[in-house]
């Protein structure tokens, strides 16, 4: 018998907008990480004090960028931005709950676990992409009160270290959910091949990652319609 | 070198302000007139300019009250500029090492400005709120800081701080921090005794000892900012002593973990799927097989 030759399918997932304010925002704050690893780090500003004034002065620039992108795109899109909030403040589901409980286990043994399905937001991508947002946020907020505080006007001592304290810790959370995102994101992790299609590519994802990484929603989107037939 | 101290000793300063325009004249400082305490009108006190700034190292502080059992007024004169701290902050902070103790062993606070990355963490850190910067502006390039070495070019050369050089009422002495330091007890046990209770010594042992040692005529308010008992903020120790092992700690933990992960993960293989949408049934389409059916009656989606 005749092997059934399946249709390839692509499901539409990010805009056009989405995908530039992420990919914005994503090397903005690789140039602030890096940038700022020159303060953070002091064998770095010790050994490169000419470069590290220079990485300050692009700190500002790339910060300016980094806060104003994603505020500019809230503006000017205010249904998807609501859409975007909807997605993450949602109830709960028992899958959810089992999704975070394997994460760990999976992680360390993809080829064993399995992962139950997921809506258009994994709920670990939810937890995570979360402490993200609340870390950008706080590294925002804390470096324009930095910069201004140390240039337009006088800050006191204890404003400076607070938000010091405040931008440390960011930093420090950054570095921990920035580099799971890359990895999971860019699709270093091996079950993950082909997500950095997603918000670096045409932002499509095909029938088969769909339904591997969020079966709810791969289902629902099929079942509307809402899919491309991939020509060969 | 032995360690050694800027004496100052608020009760004889005539706040003259020589050892302001020393400081200036020998660091080669600029005297804009934007930085004037009142350039149109009077602004209330004699203190100019206002506060340390970019071109400023040190000022006299002034404070007054009425007394209060006898006629007049005191005046509290007070030197403020860099304490040289020998638990200093700011050196703490300091992530390129621009700011340091003089390598001599004077003690002195000092910096290499050719190393200063304009951060301006040892302002925030200092509790004598001392350092400022040149360049200071919202662009962030070419920010350098500005204070006090106890001219320390010129200590290297057996000779005085510029300011102790000008002082003509002998209110600034300079020499061995222990000697600054007994001069200064003699000077205020004679002036408990002439009255002046809240007389005492500052910088013996504040910040874990101070490298210019002062004779307060006054309780210390009135030498306003100095701060009654100075301390590093806890947060100089979170910062320097937590916050960045711990952001290596968290960066080596997380790349080492995901370094696991892609190991054990090393040959996996994912089925490729297919949804029939009109059967609700999920098809390997290797093999054909249905690897999960969605019972849509039963509520399943």
């Amino acid at each position: 018998m005749a092997k059934r030759q399946y249709p390839e399918r692509v499901i539409p997932r990010h805009s056009l907008k989405t995908r530039i304010t992420h990919d914005i925002v994503a090397v903005t704050c690789l140039w602030l990480m890096v940038s700022g690893a020159f303060v953070f780090v002091p064998a770095l500003a010790a050994a490169f004090p000419a470069a590290t004034q220079f990485f300050r002065m692009s700190h500002r620039v790339m910060g300016t960028i980094f806060i104003v992108a994603p505020i500019l795109s809230a503006i000017t899109s205010p249904r998807g931005f609501k859409e975007f909030l909807g997605k993450y403040f949602v109830k709960w589901t028992p899958q959810d709950w089992e999704f975070l409980k394997k994460f760990v286990p999976y992680m360390l043994g993809a080829k064993r676990v399995h992962m139950p399905d997921q809506d258009e937001v994994k709920s670990g991508q939810r937890f995570a992409d979360g402490l993200l947002i609340l870390s950008s946020i706080l590294i925002a907020v804390s470096g324009v009160v930095l910069w201004l505080g140390t240039s337009v006007f006088h800050a006191s001592a204890g404003v400076l270290l607070a938000m010091r304290t405040c931008h440390d810790v960011a930093f420090i959370l950054l570095i921990v959910f920035g580099l799971a995102h890359i990895y999971l994101g860019a699709g270093i992790f091996q079950p993950y091949r082909g997500t950095s299609r997603l918000m670096w590519g045409d932002g499509k994802v095909t029938e088969a990652d769909a339904l591997y990484h969020w079966g709810f929603w791969a289902r629902k989107q099929i079942e509307k319609g809402n899919y491309e037939e991939v020509k060969k | 070198m032995s360690e050694l101290a800027i004496y100052f000793d608020s009760s004889l300063c005539t706040a003259c302000r020589g050892c302001q325009a020393s400081c200036k004249v020998w660091n080669e400082l600029p005297s804009p007139i934007d930085f004037d305490a009142g350039k149109d009108t009077f602004a209330g006190t004699y203190q100019n300019p206002p506060d340390l700034n970019k071109d400023t190292r040190l000022i006299i502080t002034f404070k007054e009250r009425e007394r209060e059992n006898a006629y007049g007024i005191d005046w509290g004169f007070g030197r403020r500029a860099c304490m040289h701290c020998t638990d200093a902050a700011c050196v703490e902070v300091c992530p390129s090492g621009c700011l340091h103790h003089d390598t001599d062993g004077t003690g002195f606070v000092v910096y290499d400005v050719d190393k200063c990355i304009g951060c301006q963490y040892c302002r925030s850190a200092c509790p004598f709120d001392v350092p400022r910067h040149r360049g200071v502006g919202v662009q962030g390039a070419g920010i350098k800081i500005d204070k006090c070495t106890a001219c320390i070019d010129r200590v290297r050369h057996d000779r005085k701080p510029a300011c102790v050089g000008a002082c003509q009422p002998g209110a600034l002495d300079f020499g061995d921090r222990d000697e600054m330091i007994a001069k200064a007890h003699e000077r205020v046990d004679a002036l408990k005794a002439k009255g002046f209770e809240d007389a005492r010594v500052y910088g013996e042992t504040e910040m874990g000892g101070l490298h210019v040692i002062n004779v307060l005529k006054y309780d210390v308010s009135m030498y306003e900012p100095l701060p009654d008992k100075p301390a590093k903020s806890p947060l100089v120790d979170v910062l320097s002593k937590v916050a960045k092992p711990l952001g290596a700690v968290a960066a080596v933990g997380v790349v080492g973990g995901l370094a696991l992960t892609y190991a054990l993960a090393h040959g996996y293989h994912r089925d490729k799927l297919y949804y029939d949408e009109k059967n609700h049934d999920v098809i390997d389409t290797d093999t054909g097989e249905v690897v999960k059916h969605i019972d849509k009656e039963a509520g399943e989606r």
